[in-house]
């Protein structure tokens, strides 16, 4: 019996329309989550098969020691490929000229991502491709000039003698960093052994590569996970190049996006659930007049909402995996060889999260619901949002419990969670004391006006909730909107265009003229002259540190501050540098040096310590003057150590220069190579490719996810609009009644909105104000500035669109002829 | 407490204090009554005296501040909300002043809503002759806001009927109906009270409606004025 007035019911309401807005607030939580659960996860594994390119598979095992049989077996079992690779530098004898290179050593399965060339020639541009051989060495085009070598010849690496195989036309995973210190040479693992480089002691990178499936992967690494050692660790991408911080700054940009969908999720769903209750107070002391319990009634609105969230978890489960796959179709397009995987992830988020919302958003307030006494038939039903601290409360957990479960960060969540907090409380002490001050202004004014006012403020002080959500979902939206040209903003500063593209390496001070004359005659722009000194750091305060320095081969791979460094003097602080203490050479300033922060920090450099260098046998000295912080991400030459001019000017230098080839003048590249052979070009063009390529995937993927965002926010506002209908509608009546005109009541209709979103565009601009600079310097690490362009944004956005989403949803109301709007108020 | 079999309605003393912005408001102030089994009662008075309210304390939508009310063996006043639930449901019927139809069901389903919640079989059946008897057979599946106020008023008496109960209160049941049909309207009260036996407590503005009941209450701000000298010996 109960379920058949239940199931009755139920087709009612859905054909009143009132059930949709909360299947559609629940549809949007489930389907915004997992639409952007899967989004944001397949934008990462994107990016990340992407990286994977730049490591030569989709993930590094780097070790000390030689390799552990074991390791390869277990990849084997999961069905995990592999690739070995060893990395020393060492001499390299070629006839009687020797020179510091480093070594790669790799077997056949190498590259496991991305793509290794190999050209039988001395030239990239010229000879056939060919593949790895035993037997064989392959060298970087500057070697080629460097040992006067060509295609055919032998060469000594330790105790073995290799022949010249070719030159290394693209190797997945070369150092981006430019100046990445020794000349690179290709050979084949089996070849090692007979090198003898390899002796107990020997500093050599051991690399375990390998490939697989997300799944295989993740069961091999925490299978492996306890037998590794601490010589062994995962090379984890590295966010001091400018693709690794592109990264992990998407990677934060894109969960947070997550959190604050959940949040505008959440917030519809509270509105809906609120407004149902509402709506049905009467309906259930009617029910209960004639004699239902507490207990039926509960059954009666508890199928209800069953039924509701059934719906939404299937249609918003199916919409948002359907988001996924046009997603992953548009990442196909720019990422060919991009292989999407289905993951029930998002599905059983977006479900869980469906849940939560629904109980704890919709259950409390359909508790109080039944909990309605008999009695209240007799009462006028209160139109207005009534203040439940329970609900808030509870409200508020499942908010921050969800944001969690989202995010896996607890502290991001409970951050994220504080500020909205906070500015909920603040927007309800606004909206409280505006109240106060709205009532002076309003008098006298047109009667329109008078009567927009005078509804604002009555709804104001009924709740304010209404102003925190329309601020709160145009606040997220425009603080998203604005972190997101922020974001790209930087990462294209990172490569402006016409940045030098050319780096010059090993221009002795005799070739500077014929340069700058060549630059002339071609119209390049050369930029400075950076002079080089190849030294080593000794002695920090007396204390040896050869040790310490080349512990960390990261570092030494990476850079080059193992064994040699690059010294440089400068007069003038370059450009993307920043001092963080001391001060910047004087003018007369005598043995001092520039110390790059982060090696200052690894090796405990203080200002005032005493740095040794060893240069070609000569020892010097020099007082830390100044700690510099760097910007690894520009591509220019950066410098651990910079001396002031007075101590390195007579030693002999090479020099580093750079200047921007268009892609048509690359002929003069040839002409250059020959007049200045000695003089290594590093061109950049395929690195700036690729932070290119992968800015403008990323860029895609935060509009979508913008849209998204804004989706929901517009929705938000609907849902609120909506909560009002009823209490209009009474009103719109009795002022019908009472001989009102429908300009008169469009007038105030319309002044109310303007206010309203007036109101909050402004509340919604101070807060995103705040937030991107609490965002900006805490977690993303940008400078920060005033958004001067928000603060007319903001009050026009909310204006426009609180106006439009109500007059869009109100005017159907003021259309209705005065009888039937009476009659459906006072009978209906 | 046990009172007489032949007592439908006992209330002694009833006071009913509201909350009001500043302090408290009595609505209701010592009101004692006797009402027999299948007695007529009419309860008369100014508007705002406290009629709907006698009558909610009386039916057990609500319970006094102080004093007792008994329905035949329940005392209303000690029982919980779904006690008191439990006793509507099985044994009063309930016309509201502005009928509080649910505007998400049809005519017949608005009748047929008691009796599903009791749930007694053959409701649908029931629901039908008793939209035949107040003339609205043609209209079983309209939606409230599609009825006249009249009309609906007639369903609200309809629904009231539907569990058969033992007491029925009625607070104006003819007030928005023409002559006739409020004529009819009471016949049907009548003659329910008449057939089945069910005691009816009606408030009304309208005299010859109330010189139809068997007693008359007149309130006036929130108290008995002149009582019905058989209710008042009733009480002693
Ligand atoms: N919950 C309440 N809060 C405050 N005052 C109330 C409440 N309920 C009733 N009243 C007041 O008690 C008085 C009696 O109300 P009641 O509805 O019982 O009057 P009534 O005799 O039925 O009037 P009418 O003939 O107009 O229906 C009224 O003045 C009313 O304002
Ligand atoms: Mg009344």
């Amino acid at each position: 019996m109960l379920a058949k007035i239940a199931w009755r019911l139920f087709w009612r309401e859905l054909r009143r329309g009132e059930l949709w807005v909360i299947a559609f607030a629940l549809f949007l939580a489930v389907g915004s989550v997992v639409s952007l659960s899967g989004i944001t996860t397949g934008v990462k594994s994107a990016l990340m098969q992407r990286s994977a390119q730049f490591s030569a598979a989709d993930s590094v095992l780097r070790s000390s020691q030689p390799f552990d049989q074991a390791i390869f077996a277990q990849a084997e079992n999961l069905k995990v490929q592999t690739a070995r690779q060893m990395q020393f530098d060492s001499m390299l004898f070629a006839a009687d000229i020797m020179q510091l290179v480093t070594i790669k050593a790799v077997d056949n399965s190498y590259p496991l991502r991305g793509e290794l060339l190999l050209k039988r020639a001395s030239r990239i541009a010229e000879g056939k491709t060919v593949s790895l051989n035993k037997g064989d060495v392959y060298l970087e085009m500057r070697l080629f000039d460097l040992l006067k070598l060509s295609v055919g010849d032998q060469i000594e690496l330790g105790m073995a003698k290799l022949t010249v195989g070719g030159v290394i036309a693209n190797e997945p995973d070369a150092p981006l960093s430019v100046f990445g210190g020794a000349p690179r040479v290709l050979m084949h693992i089996d070849d090692v052994a007979a090198t003898q480089i390899v002796q107990p002691g020997s500093r050599i990178t051991y690399r375990y590569l390998f490939a697989g499936n997300a799944t295989n992967l993740a069961k091999f690494e925490s299978a492996i996970a306890p037998q590794l050692s601490s010589h062994q660790r995962w090379q984890k991408l590295d966010n001091e190049s400018a693709i690794g911080s592109a990264l992990e700054r998407a990677e934060r940009f894109l969960l947070l996006a997550g959190l604050l969908g959940i949040i505008l999720a959440a917030c519809a769903a509270a509105v809906a659930a609120t407004r149902y209750s509402q709506r049905n107070t009467q309906a259930v002391a009617v029910i209960k007049a004639l004699g239902a319990t507490t207990q039926q009634v509960r059954l009666l609105y508890g199928s209800h909402l069953f039924l509701v969230i059934l719906f939404s978890l299937v249609t918003g489960v199916i919409a948002g995996q359907l988001a996924i796959d046009a997603a992953h179709w548009g990442i196909k397009y720019y990422l060919n060889d991009y292989h999407a995987e289905f993951s029930w992830r998002p599905l059983w988020l977006g479900c869980l999260t469906g849940v939560i919302c629904a109980l704890l958003f919709a259950a409390r307030p359909m508790w109080r619901l039944a909990s309605t006494a008999a009695i209240d038939v007799l009462k006028q039903p209160s139109l207005s949002l009534g203040f439940d601290v329970v609900q808030w409360v509870v409200g508020a957990a499942a908010i921050w419990a969800l944001m969690w479960l989202f995010s896996g960060e607890l502290v991001l969540s409970i951050g994220l969670f504080v500020i909205c907090a906070v500015f909920a409380a603040v927007l309800m002490v606004f909206a409280a004391v505006l109240v106060k001050f709205v009532k002076p202004v309003a008098a006298g004014q047109s009667s329109a006006r008078k009567l927009a006012m005078a509804n604002l403020r009555r709804r104001l002080w009924a709740n304010s909730f209404q102003l925190i959500t329309f601020s709160l979902a145009i606040f997220l939206a425009l603080s998203l909107y604005f972190l997101r040209s922020e974001l790209i903003e930087q990462w294209q500063k990172q490569i402006p265009v016409g940045a030098p593209n050319h780096f010059l390496v090993n221009i002795t001070e005799a070739q500077r003229d014929t340069l700058n004359s060549f630059a002339k005659q071609h119209q390049l722009k050369l930029g400075q002259y950076y002079p080089v000194v190849r030294g080593r750091l000794t002695a920090i305060n007396n204390e040896q540190v050869q040790q310490e320095v080349t512990k960390d081969d990261r570092s030494a791979q990476r850079v080059g501050i193992g064994r040699e460094l690059n010294l440089t003097w400068l007069s003038d602080l370059p450009q993307n540098n920043e001092l963080t203490i001391g001060h910047w050479f004087a003018v007369q300033a005598k043995a001092e040096v520039s110390v790059e922060a982060e090696v200052a920090q690894r090796l405990a450099i203080k200002l005032g310590d005493t740095l040794a260098f060893s240069i070609g046998g000569q020892e010097l000295s020099a007082n830390v003057s100044s700690i510099r912080k760097v910007d690894w991400n520009s591509l220019q030459p950066n410098f651990y150590m910079i001396l002031s001019p007075d101590l390195l000017a007579n030693f002999p230098a090479t020099y580093i220069n750079a200047f921007y080839l268009a892609p048509e003048q690359s002929v003069l590249l040839n002409q250059l190579v020959r007049l200045l052979p000695t003089v290594t070009v590093i061109s950049v063009d395929s690195i700036i490719a690729q932070v290119n390529s992968i800015i403008g995937q990323v860029t895609i993927a935060l509009s979508f996810i913008l849209l998204i965002i804004g989706l929901a926010a517009a929705l938000v506002l609907v849902a609120q609009v909506q909560a009002t209908l009823e209490q209009r509608e009474q009103e719109l009546a009795i002022l019908r009644t009472l001989g009102a005109r429908y300009i008169f009541l469009r007038n105030a209709l319309v002044l109310e909105f303007v206010f309203l979103g007036a109101m909050a565009g402004l509340f919604a601009t101070i807060l995103a104000e705040i937030m991107l600079f609490v965002l900006q310097q805490r977690v993303f690490n940008l400078p920060f500035n005033l958004h001067y362009n928000l603060w007319w944004i903001g009050p026009m956005l909310g204006v426009v669109l609180v106006t439009a989403l109500g007059w869009w949803q109100l005017k159907r109301l003021l259309r209705i002829p005065s009888a039937q709007l009476i009659r459906r108020v006072l009978q209906g | 407490m046990i009172i007489a079999p032949e007592i439908h309605i006992k209330a002694t003393g009833l006071t009913k204090s509201v909350k009001v912005a500043d302090g408290s408001l009595t609505i209701l102030h010592d009101i004692s009554l006797l009402i027999n089994r299948g007695e007529s009662v009419a309860i008369v008075g100014a508007s705002g005296s406290g009629k709907s309210t006698l009558l909610s304390l009386l039916a057990g939508l609500d319970v006094p501040s102080q004093g007792e009310v008994f329905l035949a063996e329940y005392p209303l006043h000690l029982l919980s909300e779904d006690e008191r639930a439990g006793v509507r449901a099985a044994h009063v019927g309930f016309v509201f002043q502005s009928f509080l139809l649910l505007p998400s069901l049809t005519a017949l389903e608005n009748i047929t809503l008691p009796a599903e919640l009791a749930g007694i079989k053959d409701a649908k059946a029931r629901g039908l002759i008793l939209l035949q008897q107040v003339g609205l057979a043609e209209r079983a599946d309209f939606f409230p806001a599609q009825l006249s106020g009249g009309e609906q008023q007639r369903v609200a008496i309809a629904r009231a009927f539907i569990t058969k109960p033992d007491v029925l209160f009625a607070d104006e049941p003819s007030a928005n109906l023409d002559a006739a049909t409020g004529l009819k309207i009471e016949d049907l009260l009548f003659k329910l009270n008449a057939e089945q036996g069910t005691t009816l407590v009606l408030v009304t503005h309208n005299n010859d409606l109330a010189a139809r009941c068997q007693r008359q209450y007149k309130m006036q701000a929130g108290r008995f004025i002149e009582t019905d000298m058989q209710g008042s010996q009733h009480v002693g």
